[in-house]
Order: C-alpha cells, then sequence, then structure tokens
C-alpha cells in the first residue's frame, strides 16, 4: 500500500466537565489512503464524531487528546499545534457538520462564507476568491450562483444551505473530506442529492473522505472501507461489502439485526440489543460490549479483546463464525406475524376533507400576506386496533394532522369523527373527558417532560386532571404502567433527566398510556433514537398494542420504520395524501409516483443492492404559502402532463378496493419505466 | 432594505400621532381645567370663563385638538407658568444639553462596553474575568450621586484635573470650547451604563461562542481573533441593540441626578423643577419631547437592528 495520506496512531480523547472525565476515544487507531473512503458508524456516544473532530482539533470545550498520534499529509497533527492545525483547517482538510442551519453564520453573506477559506490559505485578491467561490456553489448544483453569493443563509432550504456547507469545506480543494452526520438533519431526497453529490465531487477532486454517520444505508453504497466504533473503540473495520456480507464482532451483528429493514414487513419482533453503552466516565475492564452480549463469557469480562486481522479485522473473542448464514437471514420473514394485518374492522377514526392553513405571519399593519397550507383536504379512516402510519418529508403536513387529531389544533374546515363522533360538535366539556381517549406520544421525549417533576408526578398527573381515583389507586397504576414498559418502579422517584433516551421514551409511552386510551398519535416516537434502542421501543409498542388492543396512529420519515410497525400507510406530500393503503401492497406495488421515487431514494443498508437505485427523486419540494396548481407533486413528478396543473387529481382504486391513489397517471407495474 | 425603512417610518409617524393625542388629553386632564391651573386658586368663575374664550377652551375637543396639532407645527408649546418664557425656548436651550451629555456618555459607554464584553467572555473563568465582573457589579449597585461625589472628590479635589461643574454658557459651542467640564458628567453617566452593557455583551458572546457557526469558522482555519472580530462581534451585538434601544428614553429623562450634581441645566433639571411648582406646561412639554425620543429611540434601534442581522429585514 502506498503512503497513507492519514494515520491515526493510539488516540485517546478525554473530556473533562466539572464533576467528571468521559474517555470519550481509547486507542483509535486507523490508516487512510489517498482518494479512499472510510465510513465511521455507531451510535450515539461510541466516539465516532470525537473521532473526527479530534483529527482537526475541534474537541468541544474541556476535551483533550491524552495521547497518540495523527499524522496527515506528512505531518504531525497532534505536535505541531494550534498554528499547524489552522494550517490545514479548512486547506487540506475539509469538514461538513451535521446541521446546515446552524453551521452557518447568519449575518454573512453566503459569499463572503464561501470565500473565507480561500482568502485565508491562499495568497489571492478578493475579487479572485469571489469569483472562485462563485464557481465553487456552481459545482455543488447550485442554482444562480452569482445571485447565492449575496443571499444570507436564512433565504436558502436546509438542502441549499448544507451545499453552501460543503461548498466551504471544498473550495480550497482539500485531500480529506471529514463529513459528520452529513445528511442526518435532511429530509430523504435532500440527504440522497446531497450524498450524491459528495460522491461526484469527491471521484472529481480525488479526495479522500471519512463519512460519520449513525445511518448504515447512508455508508453502504457510499465508502470502500468501514469501521464500525464501540464505546469509544472500533469494533470492528473491513471493507464494505465484506462488513455488510459477513460482520464478525458480535456487536456490528447485533446492529444489523436490530434494523428494522432487515424484520421485512414486520414479520418477528426485531432483534434487540439489550441494556445501554457503558458509562465511559468509569474504567472499563475486558470487552466493553460484554455486558450487552449474548455470547459473552467469562475472558470477556476481564481480558480486552484486541482488534487483529489484515483486511477484516475485529476485536471480538467469540466472533461470529464465517461460515454462519447471513445474520440478517435469521431475522428475516418466515414465521407468523406476531399480530395479523389489521385490514378490517370497525373505523375508529374518521377524517373527512381535514384542512388546516396557518396565518403567515406579519404586523399589525400588515394584513393579506396569505397562508400556508399545511394540511390541504385529507381524508382518512384508521380502523381499530391497527397501526395508521403516515410517512412523508417535513412540512408534509403529517404532524400537524397528528395535533389536530389529539386536540391541540383546531382543523380550518372538515371533521375528525371519533368512535362515531364529530369532535367539532362537541362542547368543551365532553372535549375534555373525550382527550384522555387519545393519547400523544412525542418525538422529544426530554422536551415533553417538565424537567422538575418526578417521573411519579408526571405519570399520575393525566389520572389526576381526569380525577381518576385516589392516590394509593394512582399509584398503584403508575406501578403497574412501569412494568409494561419494562421500567424498574422505583423509577417515580426519580427526575427525567436521569433516564437515558430509549428510557424516557419508554416513559412517554407509559404516560400515553396512563388514561388507557384507545388510540395513541405517536409523532416520530424513535426518530432521536439509536438502532438498537429504536428496536426496543418497536418492539415494545407492538407488545402494548397486542395486550391492550391500542390503535396507533403512527407518524414519521423513516420508510423503514413505517414499513415495519404499520397495517395501513398513508403517504403525504406537501399537505396531500397522495396514496393509502395497506402497508404490504404501498411498499411493494406503489401506485403514486412520489411513493416511487422516496422508496428509489432511501438507503438501503445493503451495498449489493447498488444499481438498480430506480428513480430517485429530485428537485425540491415547494413552498406551501403557494403550493402548485393542480397536482401539488407535479413540479418533481417525472411522468408529469398538462393535465396535472390543471385539475387536481381525484382519488381513486386502480389496483383494488383499500388501495386508494390520488393521480392522474397512477403506475400500474410499481415502476416508473412502465407507466412513461 | 428600502421598503423596510419606509414602513419603519411610517409605523412611527402613527406611534407619534398617538403620542399627541395622549399629551393633548393630558393637558385636559389637569386639575381643574387649565384655567384654573394657569389662574390658581383666586380666578374668579367670570375670569375663567373669559380665559377660556380666549383661549379656545370652549370649542368641541376635536376642534382644540386640531388648533393644539397647529400650533404644535408652529413649534408653539405655550408658555411657561412660571418663569415667563415660552416651553419652546426653554427646550431649545435645555434639549440641546440634555443630547450632548446622553449621546456622549453612550457611545463612550459602548465603545468601553463592547470591547469589556468581549474579553470576559473570551477570559471566561480567567483572574480578568473576576475582576471585570466584581467591578461591573460595584459600579451597578453604587447610587449615580454618590459615583460622582467620588468622581468628584478624586478628580476634582485630590487631583485637580477636572473642574466640578459643567460649562455653563449657553451656546453649544461654549460646551464644547469648555469641554473638560464635560469629562467627569459623562463619566458618571457612562460608568453605569457601561456596568450593564458589559454584562450583556459577555453573555451574549459566550452564547454566541458555543455556536456552530463558530465551530464552523474554526475549521476553515480562522484565528480566535479574527473569528470574535469577523463572526462573532456581530451577532453578539443585537442583544445588545435591543437593550440600548429600551434604555434610551429612561437615559433621556434621567440625567436628573448627574446635571443637578454638576449644575448642568438640562432636561432633568428643567422637568424637576417644573414639576415642583406645577408648572404644567413644561411639564407636558417635557413630556412630549420624551415621546419623540423614545419613538426615534425604537426606530433607530429597529434600523441598526436590521443593519446587523438580515433575517429581520427579509421578515419584514
Amino acid at each position: 500500500m502506498s503512503e497513507p495520506l492519514l494515520s491515526v496512531d493510539d488516540l485517546h480523547v478525554e473530556i473533562a466537565s466539572r464533576d467528571r472525565t468521559v474517555h470519550a476515544l481509547d486507542g483509535v487507531n486507523f490508516d487512510l489512503a489517498p482518494g479512499e473512503a472510510l465510513g465511521v458508524v455507531g451510535e450515539s456516544g461510541s466516539g465516532k464524531t470525537m473521532t473526527a473532530l479530534s483529527l482537526l482539533g475541534l474537541l468541544p470545550s474541556g476535551g483533550s487528546v491524552t495521547r497518540g498520534s495523527v499524522r496527515f499529509d506528512g505531518d504531525d497533527l497532534i505536535a505541531g499545534g494550534d498554528r499547524k492545525l489552522r494550517d490545514v483547517r479548512g486547506n487540506t482538510m475539509g469538514v461538513v457538520f451535521q446541521d446546515p442551519l446552524t453551521s452557518l453564520n447568519p449575518t454573512m453573506t453566503i459569499g463572503a462564507q464561501v470565500a473565507e477559506p480561500l482568502l485565508l490559505h491562499h495568497d489571492i485578491g478578493k475579487k479572485e476568491a469571489w469569483a472562485r467561490a462563485q464557481d465553487m456553489l456552481g459545482l455543488v448544483g447550485m442554482p444562480q450562483p452569482a445571485e447565492r453569493m449575496k443571499n444570507y443563509p436564512h433565504q436558502l432550504s436546509g438542502g441549499m444551505r448544507q451545499r453552501v456547507a460543503i461548498a466551504m469545506a471544498l473550495v480550497c480543494e482539500p485531500k480529506l473530506l471529514i463529513a459528520d452526520e452529513p445528511t442526518t438533519a435532511l429530509d430523504v431526497t435532500t440527504q440522497h442529492q446531497i450524498l450524491e453529490l459528495i460522491d461526484d465531487l469527491r471521484s472529481r477532486l480525488g479526495m479522500a473522505m471519512i463519512l460519520v454517520t449513525h445511518d448504515l444505508g447512508v455508508i453502504a453504497n457510499r465508502v470502500d472501507r468501514v469501521a464500525v466504533m464501540y464505546a469509544g473503540k472500533i469494533a470492528e473495520t473491513a471493507g464494505v461489502r465484506s462488513l455488510f456480507r459477513a460482520p464478525r464482532h458480535r456487536y456490528t451483528e447485533a446492529l444489523f439485526a436490530a434494523l428494522p429493514e432487515k424484520a421485512v414487513i414486520g414479520a418477528t419482533e426485531l432483534r434487540t440489543i439489550p441494556g445501554l453503552p457503558p458509562n465511559l466516565a468509569v474504567e472499563q475492564h475486558g470487552c466493553r460490549f460484554a455486558a450487552r452480549c449474548a455470547y459473552a463469557t467469562d475472558v470477556c469480562r476481564t481480558e480486552e479483546p484486541a482488534l487483529t486481522g489484515d483486511d477484516h479485522a475485529f476485536a471480538c473473542f467469540h466472533p461470529v463464525p464465517l461460515d454462519a448464514a447471513d445474520p440478517l437471514d435469521d431475522v428475516a420473514p418466515g414465521g407468523q406475524r406476531h399480530t395479523p394485518a389489521v385490514t378490517s374492522g370497525a373505523p375508529l377514526l374518521e377524517i373527512t376533507d381535514l384542512r388546516k392553513d396557518f396565518p403567515l405571519r406579519g404586523g399589525p399593519f400588515a394584513r393579506g400576506r396569505g397562508t400556508v397550507s399545511a394540511v390541504g383536504g385529507v381524508t382518512l379512516t384508521v380502523r381499530k386496533g391497527e397501526t395508521f402510519g403516515v410517512v412523508g418529508e417535513s412540512g408534509c403536513g403529517k404532524t400537524t394532522i397528528g395535533r389536530m387529531v389529539a386536540g391541540l389544533e383546531d382543523p380550518t374546515s372538515g371533521s375528525i369523527t371519533f368512535e362515531g363522533r364529530d369532535l367539532a360538535t362537541m362542547t368543551r366539556a365532553e372535549r375534555r373527558r373525550h382527550r384522555k381517549s387519545i393519547q400523544l406520544m412525542f418525538q422529544d421525549s426530554t422536551a415533553a417532560m417538565d424537567p422538575r417533576m418526578r417521573v411519579g408526578t408526571i405519570l399520575r398527573e393525566p389520572l389526576v386532571i381526569q380525577g381518576a381515583g385516589d392516590r394509593a389507586e394512582q399509584d398503584k397504576i403508575v406501578a403497574e404502567l412501569l412494568d409494561a414498559v419494562g421500567l424498574p418502579r422505583g423509577a417515580v422517584d426519580r427526575y427525567p433527566h436521569e433516564f437515558s433516551g430509549g428510557q424516557r421514551q419508554r416513559l412517554g409511552l407509559a404516560r400515553a398510556l396512563t388514561l388507557s386510551p384507545e388510540l395513541i398519535v405517536a409523532d416520530e416516537p424513535v426518530s432521536a433514537l439509536d438502532v438498537s434502542v429504536q428496536a426496543q421501543i418497536l418492539n415494545l409498542m407492538r407488545e402494548l398494542q397486542r395486550d391492550r388492543e391500542l390503535t396507533y396512529l403512527f407518524i414519521s420519515h423513516d420508510l423503514a420504520v413505517i414499513r415495519y410497525l404499520a397495517d395501513t400507510v398513508g403517504v403525504m406530500y406537501l399537505g396531500k395524501l397522495v396514496e393509502c393503503g395497506p402497508a404490504d401492497q404501498v411498499y411493494a406495488r406503489p401506485l403514486h409516483p412520489y411513493t416511487r421515487g422516496l422508496l428509489d431514494t432511501v438507503n438501503v443498508p445493503d451495498p449489493e443492492a447498488a444499481g438498480d437505485g430506480g428513480t430517485p427523486l429530485g428537485g425540491e419540494t415547494p413552498s406551501a404559502a403557494n403550493p402548485p396548481s393542480g397536482c401539488r407533486f407535479r413540479t418533481r413528478c417525472p411522468i408529469a402532463q398538462d393535465i396535472c396543473a390543471k385539475v387536481e387529481p381525484a382519488v381513486t382504486t386502480p389496483a383494488g378496493e383499500g388501495h386508494q391513489v390520488a393521480c392522474h397517471f397512477p403506475l400500474a407495474g410499481g415502476a416508473l419505466q412502465d407507466a412513461a | 432594505m428600502t421598503g423596510f425603512l419606509v414602513k419603519r417610518l411610517l409605523q412611527a409617524l402613527v406611534v407619534l400621532f398617538l403620542v399627541t393625542i395622549i399629551v393633548f388629553l393630558l393637558l385636559h386632564a389637569l386639575p381643574g381645567g387649565p384655567a384654573r391651573a394657569i389662574l390658581g386658586p383666586k380666578g374668579t368663575p367670570q375670569q375663567i370663563a373669559h380665559f377660556n374664550e380666549v383661549q379656545g377652551y370652549n370649542n368641541p375637543l376635536p376642534v382644540q385638538y386640531w388648533d393644539y396639532l397647529v400650533r404644535l407645527f408652529h413649534g408653539n408649546l405655550g408658555e411657561s407658568y412660571k418663569l415667563n418664557e415660552s416651553v419652546s425656548s426653554l427646550l431649545g436651550q435645555r434639549l440641546p444639553k440634555t443630547l450632548i451629555l446622553t449621546v456622549l456618555a453612550t457611545i463612550v459607554a459602548v465603545a468601553v462596553a463592547v470591547p469589556l464584553g468581549l474579553l470576559q467572555a473570551v477570559r471566561r473563568g480567567k483572574p480578568a474575568d473576576y475582576l471585570l465582573t466584581a467591578g461591573a457589579f460595584l459600579a451597578y449597585a453604587t447610587p449615580v450621586f454618590f459615583l460622582g461625589l467620588i468622581l468628584i472628590i478624586v478628580f476634582s479635589q485630590a487631583i485637580p484635573i477636572f473642574p466640578a461643574e459643567a460649562p455653563q454658557g449657553t451656546s453649544i459651542g461654549s460646551i464644547f470650547s469648555g469641554f473638560s467640564g464635560m469629562i467627569l458628567p459623562i463619566a458618571t453617566m457612562a460608568l453605569g451604563i457601561i456596568a450593564m452593557f458589559s454584562r450583556y455583551m459577555r453573555s451574549a458572546t459566550l452564547d454566541n461562542l458555543t455556536e456552530e457557526y463558530v465551530r464552523t469558522a474554526m475549521a476553515k482555519g480562522q484565528s480566535s481573533r479574527r473569528i470574535l472580530a469577523k463572526h462573532v462581534l456581530r451577532n453578539a451585538l443585537i442583544p445588545l441593540v435591543t437593550l440600548l434601544g429600551l434604555y434610551l428614553p429612561t437615559l433621556f429623562s434621567g440625567a436628573l441626578v448627574v446635571e443637578s450634581m454638576f449644575n448642568y441645566p438640562g432636561m432633568g433639571l428643567l422637568f424637576w423643577n417644573a414639576a415642583q411648582g406645577s408648572d404644567f406646561p413644561v411639564l407636558l412639554g417635557v413630556t412630549l419631547v420624551v415621546g419623540v425620543a423614545t419613538v426615534v429611540g425604537s426606530l433607530v434601534t429597529d434600523i441598526v437592528y436590521a443593519v446587523l442581522d438580515p433575517r429581520i429585514r427579509s421578515v419584514s
């Protein structure tokens, strides 16, 4: 192998805060050849971001490299000090961060921000720097780059801002690009476009790349090699195909098994990884995964396994045998579903032509600015006992529907009928009583709970409000709830911040269940969780549904999660329900071009699946303040005709009753090519 | 930007119009009406009736308001009961003085407080930060008159470098020719403001330093010093501007203590004396001026705001 571009050797990083020191990295080693792409995957706290940040000397406050070396392009970056690092940053090593909304300076023009590294590292005048910055903006696919140079970040969409961030990182044509979760904050279709762009630029500029992500789907087709991190160490590293085909470390194996994509069409329960990652503030002995590993023996708990192997290295005493069947196969279907798909049954919730307009904000003297049509006439029926999945990108109105169903928002028009009664015709008192039948589960469980209330009080509050039983009875209900969601009864005396994200989501579920509701509106309940924890929550939700005959309105942007959990799926685009039907049918033979595009766009965690990518969606979602005439999807639709701009498509059922689509040209065989 | 300015100016005009209505109504809310206020308790009913007839107080209120507005536009704010001078000429003498004092004190305060706040934020938790924090709290907690006394004792008595009295001339030129006399009043006024503003500047800078765009700037290879100057400063100034806008009218009417201490006859002294002597036309004149100052202050704030923050410009 030629001289590596980057060589990380025995890197140790500590993060000291007032009361404790976290050993974030504990001996990380890897090399990167020029032009090579390395994917670093792991769950939160695994040290993947710390690895990326320490290369640039950008550790958070209190963080420091305590041991080891980083050699880059012939220089020792740790020994070189601040001056050397500043020379490298933005010049030969570029970075793209996760959140394009916060990583750009809000008060500086795009042009000034993109030109900044050029002015710092190259001996050129302002005029030339601006010209080159503008070229770079064009290269990252920014329409009208000359205009955009004068814009400020808030005038651009999230995807466009991430393009700016990439332009900034690449404007000096670095030898190494570090991308730290570059698409995590973006929508599926935008995500795909940004990853394609990075791919394209990488081959054009011939740079090496480190792609840090929690999403196995993102790296599957984008990198040469993968390093799986766990608790501050590299657990396994191999070529991407080799790793996905035959993971050797038990953690990697478990991680793959926990993916909802792998439990095709919700056949069985997802495999979960029990417990939590270790606390890195205390000293670790033995294998860090031992406590959660089904194969751990005494040696795992006392001795630390070394990372051994040449092309495919792993640190495990009891690796997955090479001749094992595909680790994903044993979780694939075969068995019966735990619950048969609910396709018939009494309607519990009926939504008819539901609309919600939000006025655009303006001062007291500003009037007639128009409205944002968040939900533009949605009709759907949720049957008792089923899971109705609402899927769509941000701004499609899925959350607004959930909020209206839960009574947090009043519809502009249309009706919501629950158990045969129209919510709008109820009196205030009736509505109040009625509220207990519909409960909400939120995405951000931290923000959704009063940080100064004990868990017992939080869980009891709904009972107190509805005046259910006396104190002893309430305590009994709370204790039973904690049992049901798998938390110790002692939790009542603790505060929400003392729990991990997954445990807090269990609390969120427990709170939603307190009043024994009929329907739970779950708004992105697992989006903030790591894969292994997400699997635990999804399994728990299923189990509780079976035991308590719950109905879920499950809102998510994640196609795989919806596919795993939902019986019926509704696909939303820009305030409209474009397709709705049994989950298996919608996924296998989508009728709407948008659904097809979404399915083609999503990143499948399987490098072998590359190539048959179909037709990923291009473009950006238009503004809901001024939605396109006719069919709202027509501006991005590959098969749009003149009629689509003139007439709004009616709901039809070309594939049989129960599978609805709102499209003038529904897809026959489920593929775009057939229709065109 | 131009659209924003025009719109904001129109809004300011509307508010000013409302201010005149309020002041006009206040005039009519005087105990016993303006006639009783002017003629005093000894005025006979005949005198009062005559006064009301001559002054137009028998006309309907809208007509009176119109007359009031016309007079206002001609700079006629009425006559002082006590000083035998027109209110407008009194304001004409006093207003520039207060303006000079407060504007200079504010400029000095901002010029000192902004770098101090930045320095404290960068040196957070280090001796310089603690020292400056202690100093700021001390200055903040000390009453203005006491602060002024100390400054007079130290810089006028113990080390006589500045006079203890402000320049007494009535023209603006005389104030600037005797400028050494302005040093202590300005310093007295500025110290308290510096204490307050530097605290805000410190916390705004700290907030911004943890923002991700700062990390992005570091990732470009920018030095800490230039990140502070190029990226953080402008963002950190935004909250300070809000504070300044809210504070300006207070400064304007609150220069009283400093004015009386250094015998500097500005608006504060005028207001104080008028209040003591129930000199209503003067009081209302000052109220009108302070009202205008408030509106202008918030207008200036909004404009500076829009200059600093492009997001404001496009929302409005």
